[in-house]
């Protein structure tokens, strides 16, 4: 007869330690009929570094497709830039990237 | 002889920074309209007249939560934020001198501020052109502020933009 099994305890596990690869979180900017468009590519450039060029390309496409992915990453750093650009008045949003 | 400049822009870039060339009747405007922005910033949280000044940070249904979490946390720091802005600018106003670049940073969020609180009263929308409007329109004087601030700001932000 075999041994009734008797349960090992496992104890609880320590999910702290588990990393779950997060999916980055995309921060948006959408376009709107009041900033001006010389005035969002200044924002651009102030806030993040883009030089001219690549400001005034994001500038355009938030113009022309309506948004624009303008940058990502952990989502602590998107809120903060989320912020920025709130603070600059520009109409920003955020989500997990999919 | 002095070679005559045929016209001088509101704001420009000089030596020590930034100057402002624009009367004290237009000075005198700006911070009237700026301490109005102050007075709403910390009034009724609800104004329908803010809704650009703070807009939702996450924009997915899923993430009602977080936004209201995010507005919680930090809808006072963009008040706090904005108002020590206005406070730098009307300071800058009352003086003649230059101004530091951070000045006229400050400068151009607070115009784009105003902007945005009275494009959203005026409802401005993409298919119309705020120039083109009628004087017996019983906005006139609205979307004559409107323009200029719009034109004000232009030129702050090509100043910013000009090498130092």
């Amino acid at each position: 007869m075999a041994p009734t099994p008797v349960p090992v305890e496992v104890g609880e596990i320590d999910t702290d330690d588990v990393t779950v690869p997060d999916r980055p979180w995309i921060v948006l900017v959408w376009n709107d009929p009041i900033n001006l468009m010389s005035y969002v590519t200044f924002v651009f450039q102030k806030i993040f570094g883009y030089s001219l060029e690549k400001a005034t390309a994001l500038m355009l496409d938030v113009h022309q497709k309506g948004r624009a992915v303008v940058s990502s990453g952990a989502r602590e750093k998107a809120e903060i830039d989320v912020f920025r650009l709130h603070e600059h008045g520009l109409w920003a949003t955020m989500q997990q990237d999919d | 002889m002095a070679r005559r400049r045929t016209f001088i822009p509101p704001v420009e870039r000089v030596r020590d920074g930034f100057a402002f060339n624009i009367g004290n009747e237009e000075r005198q405007l700006v911070a009237r309209l700026l301490n109005e922005l102050s007075q709403l910033l910390v009034g009724e949280s609800g104004d329908p007249r803010l809704v650009r000044i703070f807009p939702p940070a996450y924009h997915l249904a899923d993430d009602a939560d977080a936004d209201a979490e995010y507005q919680r946390l930090m809808r006072e720091e963009l008040v706090a934020s904005r108002l020590s802005g206005i406070t730098t600018v009307n300071e800058a106003l009352q003086a003649s001198g230059p101004v530091s670049e951070e000045t006229m940073v400050a400068f151009v969020q607070a115009i784009n501020g105003l902007r945005l609180v009275l494009g959203t009263i005026l409802d401005v929308s993409e298919d119309q052109d705020p120039d083109d409007i009628d004087d017996d329109d019983p906005q006139a004087g609205e979307y004559h502020l409107y323009n200029f601030l719009s034109w004000l700001l232009d030129w702050a932000v090509r100043a910013l933009g000009e090498p130092a």
